[in-house]
Parts: structure tokens; C-alpha cells; sequence
């Protein structure tokens, strides 16, 4: 039977009209509607954190200033960081997939603790509002990092961001904890561990780092705002306080937190590159556990950050021979990734171009990043625009692409419609032009020692911000041309099915948009996911028949 | 014999299989909410190292004009024997005696409250002798890089402390409510086992805290 | 499925297994406040010390929080928990024993370094004390 001809029914009663009113969205416990609400939220985030950005690329269009003073400068970068990390990369694939598909994945009906996951939400929400109160009145002018001792003692409006990211941590923590649990105790009769999606791997190890590394950032970011709030000095030279010590605080959470932002994106690979290339994941074993590799790897690099703080040359040592190694288990996932590639039957769609995108900008933004690593390396280019351009080919080549890519993917399977997939590969081109354009020329300015969060340069680097803003400015239009069509296919798009793609991966095993509950007979697993080896027969479509032959 | 009195079942929530499965999913939540308690006061105690590695001398200078040792050490029993009574609680609730349990923590919340008033005492003295964080420090006796910020973690340390001691006994109060009413047996304890995890990692940290700041 | 089995692996003791760690923290407790009586040298009066705290932790852990009676995973999550304890710690205050003595805050090792003559470094008027509270950050007009 062809996939795409069976049963293509759009799914009703389900889980987004089974209860109506705004108390049943506001009170819900269902993982798919907390999972929607998750979508709403951190697009919104990154809308503000891509105003930000744009305001950034517009002041740099001219050496002087452009639109604005050197304080607003300083603002705006420290709001687009903290937007961007904080109320978008770090919630947002966990928060809106993981919360989506996990337990449909697991065969479970929910997540373990349905209440603390919606209390997630909320905390997300009341960090959000007390972060954007702040920036309200001023926002700070510290750089997302926050850095001691300007962060202690600087006029701007510092305490409101430092207790929303507080309050967001919380909202992390408590997402990692539903997640690991839910992994551990609620796997469906005969989901052994080596059966798990990859998706799955990777959330959990994931949430693995959220819960261990996100409480040391909130306590930092805690003390920062009683030294500035009540001068207590515990980062203040003056009063016997190391501000170096600030940046291991800080650092031992930030560094495992880009793991936080880019195992998720590769959960999110792991799945689409089996699904489009219709083949079964090549190394299974080595992607999941690369995983956990990256996961504890990542916890004993942070002093890379330090290398030119005044750290002893000793730990710098230390922590340059560390982070060389967690190179390693991204190069096993790439590896393995393109191996499964490799004389697969593959179906060029939006998510795949965008599968594309990540593989090379992970790569190049990867190998950058090892350079970095390197002491004498970096002594040239810390606080230059090589370190923005790295961490941008990372964040938006590496998580940015993977997000685009699960929002396709998935978008029939939680809304039971199509993307129009014409317009949805003209955005490709413009988010995967765009972002060359915006951020090959960072590389080239921070080599050529033009430094960061600076609101002016020479004249020297001029025509290659220009180039810079005019890549951001076509990245801006996909985005845009995303929202429009995504939006508009919610009520115009093309009915999609249960399976649109023909992808073995269990969640498909549901109607589109899946119903309230989960499944009204539980599955049983008796083979791993992405299982296209056994036959041409179509996948199951039907839910709750336990037929994974 | 404890009577056996007509118990309502157990409540299994919806998207649990067996109550098994809800009991071992709170604990294995508990245990990783412990661990993000425990790093979150790692983040003190680094701070605390090196600071004690920096200024070694003054610190002890500070914790010896500076602290009660009785008070410290008072505080030690108390919270070793508030964590007997809890586990005890937790004990006799899941045999289904829930009035003892009840009774049991009732007594540990009294610890709390003990726990609570000594620490008040200290804080008292220590406002009075100038003994305070950062800017605010005006102890004579000890003087000299790093006496302040003695002072600065012992309060920001045991201040963050006593604030999980006050959410402990919140939850213990609630968890003795609920065993006087009988709710707990032994197919229904997780409530008052997690509870009892929250607490005794409290007891935990000042394990550490008592001689670290007091016995230097 | 791995939790059936766990509830039989938790024994059934008496009360009396409590009482028996409540003395023993007791002890440990009137051992740890004698040892800090005794005039250890520098190092061994914080190691004696966290090693007793060690003890003490573990009773609790394993017999008041169950860890000694209950399956693999509650002990996983702990024991990794006390890894990154060890790590940020251990880094964070090996950064600052093997830096330059100079490049951490003054403390007493380093302050025992007069200028011959005992001069005080030479401010002009009206400058910032590179000494005083919070002097980074604050405008030069405010002080």
C-alpha cells in the first residue's frame, strides 16, 4: 500500500480541539498541548531575540555610530544573548518537541510528573516576563555573560535579568528531571534501551546536563545580583572577592549549556536523516552513546572560556587537552550520520536541505570551535568576531537548521497538515544563503582582530559588516517566509495522514494530529525505530495495534 | 495489630501502569531534584574553597572569634535526630500506622523550629558584633583580607540553608496532615518517602556546613 | 519490567537498623568536635574533618534515604552528582593554587611583599584607589 494514499484523514476529535476554552490550554497536563504552548512561547522569544539581532547589523552597517549610542549598543547585544540562549536555545526543541514526542515515542500516555511539566511552562513564562520587565526599564549592558566585577556595579537595569534567568533555570531543571524519569520508568512493554529512538538519546542526555549544570548558573547569576543589589563582595577584589572565580561559575554551566542547545538538534538529525533516507540508522549503538559522551565530555572544558582571564596556565593547560576530546563524539555522530546517507533512498524535502545545512555549518562551526580550544590560537582571537562567527555557525548553522528541520518534519504529525513544500524550499535557500552571508564574514573580520561588542570599528572592516547585515537581512526573510506559510497551512494546507513521509519512527504509529490520549492500547515493541530492512510493506498506521512486525 | 481500617485505593494516576511504577518514578524525580539541590550548593562550597584556600588563616581567625561553637553543635544533634524522627515516620507510615508517623513528624518539625531559633540567636549576635557580609562588616577583632567574606558566606551559606530547612518543614507539615489522616500504607508511600529525602538531604548539607565553618 | 523487581529487592527491618545510624552519627559528631580540638597541622585537621562529614553523609544516605536497600539508579544518579561536585571544585581551586601568586585577590601569602622602605604606591590626586570598594564601574565623579 503507498503510504501516501492511506488512510488520509485529518484526525478529529484530537488533542488540540478535544477541550476548547482558554482554561483548558491554561490548566492542561497534556504533554502535546504543553508542547504547542512551548512553540508559541519560544517563537515569540526568538522574534525579540531576532529584532535584537537585526538592530545589532544595522548599527554595524557604519564605523560610528549608525542608530544608536555605544549604551543601547551594549544593550542590545546583551538582550539578544540572553533572548536567544536562555528564552530560546535552551528551552526550545526539549520544550517543544521532547515534550511532543517522547512519551509517544516511549509508547507512554504522558511524561511521568504531567503537573511539573506544566509548571515548566509557567516558570518559563514568569522568568520571561521579569527578564523583559527589565529590559523594559533599561536592560543591562553586561553582555549575557554578566561578567564580574561590571555586572556587580553597573547602573543598568541588571537584577530583573539575572532573577529571570534564574527563574527560567528552574523551568529547565524541572523539564530535564520529567525527561529522565519518564525515559527511565515509562518505556513501553519491550523498549529495551537499545531499541530507544535516537531523538530519545539524545533529549535524555540532554536533560542529563540540565539537571546537574543549570543549578551552578543560578547560583552565580543569584550572587551577582545580591553583590549588586546588597554590595557584598563576593566577586569584588576589594573585599578579599576573585572575579575570576565568577567565570568558572558561570563557564561550568555555559559550557555543557551549548550541549544543552545542540544535542537536541541532533536528536532532532538522528531522526530525519533515517526518515529521508529511508534507511536504518548506520551505528546506532555509536550515535546513542555519543551522545552520553558529549553529555559528560562536556562538563570538563569550561575553562577554555578562561584561557585569557588570568586562570592559571596550568588548568588552561588541563582544559585545552579536554576539549579537544569532545570533538571526538560529534565526529562519530557526523560520521555515522553520513554513512546512513550513503546509498540511501533519499527524498529531497525542506527538512532534508536543511539536514544538509547543519552537516556542513556543524562541521566547519566544529572544527572552528577546536581551533578555539587551542591556548596560543585563541590568545589571538578571544573576544574577537572569530568567537561570534563559531558560535553562530554552531547555535544557527547547527540548532537554528535542526529546528527548521524538526518543524517540518513534524508539523504534519502535531497539526495533521502539510507545509507547501515549494515555498518551504525557497526559504531553505534563503536561510542557508543568508546565513553564509551573514556569518563567513565574521570569521574573516575576527581574524583581521576586529573585537566584539563593540558599537563602532575602522574603516577597514567596513565592507565586510555590510556584507554581514545584508546576510542577516535575507536570514530575516525566510524566517519571516516560514512563519507566513506554516501559519497559513494550519488551516489551508494539505491534509497530511497519519504518515505523510512513510517514516518508521514510532511516533508516526498515531493519527494526525494525535488524539487526547495517547494510545487506547498501549504498544508493544518488538523491533528499534527507523526499521526499513524488514520488507517494503507500508508502516503501520493504525494506532495501538501492536503490529511492529 | 494495627486494625486494619478500610483504606480508599491507592491513587494511580492515569499515566502510570502500576502504583510500582508511580512510586519508583517519585523517588528516581526526587533523587534527581536532590542533585540539582546538591550542585546548586556546590556552586557556595567552591566558592567557600577557594576562598579558605586564599585566606586561610583569617578564616580561621573569623570561626573562632566569630562563630558559636555551641550553637553549631547543638544544631548538629538537632538535625541528626530530626532526620532519625523523619525516617522513622516514613517507617511506621508505610506499615500503615499513620497516627505514630504523624506523631513522628510532628516532633521533627519541632527540631525544625529549635534548629530555626538557634540560628536566630546567632544572627542576633552577629548583627551585634559588626559580624556581617561584604560592605557591612565592621568586626574589629578580625581584621585583614578575607574577614568579610567569612562573613559573606556564612551568611549567604546558611541563610540559603535555613531557606530549605523552612520549605522542609513546610512539606513535613503537610506530609503529617496527610498521615494522620490514614493516607499512607504500603502500597501508598511515596509522598512521605520523598518528603523524607528533602529533608534528610538538608540534614546532609549541614553535615558539611557545621564543619566548615565551624570547627576550622 | 525493572521496577516489578524492585520493591522485592527492598528488605522489611525493623525500626531498630534507625536507631542504630542515629548513634552512630551521634558518635561521629562528638568525634568530629574532639578531632577539631587536637592541633592537627594545615592540611589533615580539613581532611580528618571531611572525611568524618564523609562518613556521616554516607550513613544518611544509604540507610536514611534507602540508597543501601534500593535498586541501581537512585545510587547512579547520587554517586555521579558527588563527580561534578569533585570537578568544579577541584578545578576551580587548582586554578587558583598554580596561578602567579599576584593574579589572585591579596591575601596573606602575597601581601607579606612590602616595597623596600615600606612606601605606599603613589596615587595622584583625584584618581580612583585601585583599592577602594567597587572603584570598577563607578563613574570617576561618584566615589
Amino acid at each position: 500500500m503507498n503510504p501516501s494514499e492511506s488512510s488520509v484523514v485529518y484526525n478529529t476529535p484530537n488533542y488540540l480541539n478535544a477541550e476548547s476554552g482558554v482554561r483548558s490550554w491554561l490548566l492542561t497536563r497534556d504533554h502535546k498541548r504543553i508542547g504547542v504552548m512551548y512553540l508559541v512561547l519560544t517563537s515569540a522569544a526568538f522574534a525579540l531575540g531576532g529584532l535584537f539581532a537585526m538592530l545589532i547589523r544595522i548599527e554595524l552597517l557604519t564605523p560610528g555610530p549608525t542608530i544608536m549610542s555605544a549604551l543601547t549598543y551594549n544593550r542590545m547585544f546583551t538582550l539578544h544573548g540572553v533572548v536567544m540562549i536562555f528564552l530560546f536555545m535552551v528551552p526550545a526543541i526539549p520544550g517543544i518537541f521532547g515534550n511532543f514526542f517522547l512519551p509517544l515515542m516511549l509508547g507512554a500516555q504522558d511524561v511521568a510528573f504531567p503537573k511539573l511539566n506544566l509548571l515548566s511552562v509557567y516558570l518559563y513564562l514568569v522568568g520571561a516576563v521579569i527578564a523583559v520587565w527589565g529590559m523594559i526599564h533599561g536592560g543591562a549592558d553586561t553582555g549575557w555573560t554578566f561578567y564580574a566585577p561590571y555586572s556587580t556595579t553597573t547602573p543598568t537595569k541588571v537584577v530583573p535579568i539575572l532573577l529571570g534567568a534564574f527563574v527560567i533555570g528552574f523551568s529547565s531543571i524541572v523539564t530535564g528531571i520529567n525527561f529522565i524519569v519518564t525515559t527511565h520508568t515509562m518505556r513501553g512493554p519491550g523498549l529495551t534501551w537499545d531499541r530507544m529512538p535516537l531523538f530519545v538519546w539524545s533529549i535524555y542526555a540532554t536533560s542529563v546536563i540540565q539537571v546537574l549544570a543549570t543549578p551552578v548558573l543560578g547560583m552565580v547569576l543569584l550572587l551577582v545580583a545580591i553583590e549588586h543589589a546588597f554590595g557584598f563582595g563576593i566577586f569584588d577584589p576589594a573585599r578579599g572577592g576573585d572575579p575570576v572565580l565568577f567565570q568558572h561559575l558561570f563557564w561550568f554551566y555555559s559550557h555543557p549549556a551549548v550541549y544543552i542547545m545542540v544535542l537536541p538538534a541532533m536528536a532532532v538529525i538522528s531522526e530525519v536523516v533515517c526518515a529521508y533516507a529511508r534507511k536504518n540508522m548506520f551505528g546506532y549503538k555509536a550515535v546513542a552513546y555519543s551522545s552520553l559522551g558529549i553529555a559528560f565530555v562536556g562538563f570538563f572544558t569550561w575553562g577554555h572560556h578562561l584561557f585569557t582571564s588570568g586562570q592559571s596556565t596550568f588548568d588552561a593547560g588541563i582544559f585545552g587537552v579536554l576539549s579537544m576530546f569532545v570533538g571526538i563524539f560529534t565526529a562519530i555522530k557526523v560520521f555515522n550520520w553520513t554513512a546512513t546517507l550513503y546509498q540511501g533512498a533519499i527524498k529531497f524535502t525542506a527538512p532534508f536541505a536543511y539536514v544538509c545545512g547543519f552537516l556542513f555549518f556543524l562541521v566547519f562551526g566544529g572544527m572552528t570551535g577546536v581551533a578555539l580550544a587551542t591556548v596560543s590560537l585563541d590568545v589571538h582571537w578571544q573576544d574577537t568576531y572569530f568567537v561570534v562567527a563559531h558560535f553562530h555557525f554552531i547555535m544557527v548553522g547547527g540548532t537554528i537548521m535542526a529546528f527548521l528541520a524538526a518543524i517540518h518534519y513534524w508539523w504534519p504529525k502535531m497539526f495533521g497538515r502539510m507545509y507547501p513544500e515549494g515555498w518551504a524550499l525557497v526559504a531553505a535557500c534563503l536561510i542557508i544563503l543568508g546565513f553564509n552571508a551573514t556569518f563567513i564574514p565574521q570569521f574573516l573580520l575576527g581574524n583581521m582582530g576586529m573585537p566584539r561588542r563593540y558599537y563602532s570599528y575602522p574603516a577597514q572592516f567596513w565592507p565586510l559588516n555590510v556584507a554581514s547585515t545584508a546576510g542577516a537581512t535575507l536570514l530575516g526573510f525566510g524566517f519571516l517566509l516560514i512563519l507566513v506559510y506554516l501559519l497559513i497551512s494550519l488551516r489551508h494546507g494539505k491534509v497530511a495522514g497519519p504518515n505523510p513521509w512513510g517514516s518508521r519512527g514510532f511516533e508516526w504509529n498515531t493519527p494526525s494530529p494525535p488524539s487526547a490520549l495517547n494510545f487506547p492500547v498501549p504498544p508493544v515493541f518488538t523491533h528499534g525505530p527507523h526499521d526499513y530492512t524488514t520488507g517494503a510493506e507500508s508502516p503501520p498506521s493504525a494506532p495501538g495495534e501492536p503490529e511492529h512486525a | 495489630m494495627p486494625e486494619l481500617t478500610a483504606r480508599a485505593a491507592p491513587p494511580l494516576a492515569h499515566h502510570f501502569v502500576t502504583m510500582r511504577q508511580q512510586t519508583e518514578a517519585a523517588r528516581l524525580g526526587m533523587w534527581l531534584f536532590l542533585v540539582s539541590e546538591v550542585l546548586l550548593f556546590t556552586g557556595l562550597f567552591t566558592a567557600y574553597s577557594v576562598y579558605r584556600f586564599l585566606y586561610a588563616g583569617v578564616f580561621e581567625e573569623a570561626s573562632r572569634h566569630g562563630v558559636e561553637l555551641w550553637a553549631g553543635t547543638t544544631n548538629t544533634f538537632v538535625l541528626i535526630t530530626s532526620s532519625l524522627t523523619v525516617a522513622l515516620a516514613f517507617h511506621f507510615a508505610r506499615l500503615g500506622r499513620g497516627r505514630l508517623a504523624a506523631a513522628l513528624l510532628v516532633v521533627s518539625l519541632l527540631l525544625g523550629f529549635v534548629f530555626l531559633g538557634i540560628k536566630a540567636v546567632e544572627y542576633t549576635n552577629h548583627f551585634h558584633e559588626g559580624q556581617l557580609p561584604g560592605k557591612y562588616y565592621t568586626f574589629a577583632e578580625v581584621q585583614g583580607p578575607g574577614a568579610s567574606m567569612f562573613f559573606t558566606l556564612y551568611f549567604i551559606m546558611t541563610g540559603l540553608h535555613g531557606a530549605h530547612v523552612v520549605v522542609g518543614m513546610t512539606v513535613l507539615a503537610v506530609m503529617a496532615v496527610r498521615a494522620w489522616r490514614e493516607e499512607f500504607g504500603p502500597e501508598h508511600y511515596a509522598p512521605i518517602e520523598i518528603a523524607g529525602l528533602y529533608w534528610h538531604l538538608v540534614d546532609l548539607i549541614w553535615i558539611f556546613l557545621y564543619p566548615l565553618l565551624y570547627l576550622i | 519490567m525493572a521496577h516489578e523487581n524492585a520493591a522485592e529487592l527492598e528488605e522489611h527491618h525493623g525500626a531498630g537498623r534507625y536507631l542504630a545510624v542515629w548513634a552512630a552519627l551521634c558518635v561521629l559528631t562528638v568525634g568530629t568536635f574532639l578531632a577539631s580540638r587536637l592541633s592537627l597541622g594545615p592540611p589533615w585537621h580539613l581532611l580528618v574533618a571531611l572525611l568524618i562529614a564523609g562518613a556521616k553523609a554516607s550513613l544518611v544516605a544509604l540507610f536514611f534515604m534507602h540508597l543501601w536497600d534500593q535498586p541501581g539508579v537512585n545510587r547512579l544518579v547520587f554517586l555521579t552528582s558527588l563527580v561534578f561536585v569533585a570537578l568544579l571544585i577541584g578545578l576551580v581551586l587548582l586554578d587558583n593554587a598554580t596561578r602567579f601568586p599576584l593574579a589572585n585577590p591579596p591575601n596573606e601569602r602575597t601581601l607579606r611583599f612590602q616595597a623596600p622602605g615600606g612606601a605606599e604606591p603613589h596615587v595622584r590626586p583625584g584618581e580612583r584607589q585601585q583599592g577602594e570598594p567597587g572603584a570598577i564601574g563607578r563613574p570617576a565623579s561618584e566615589r
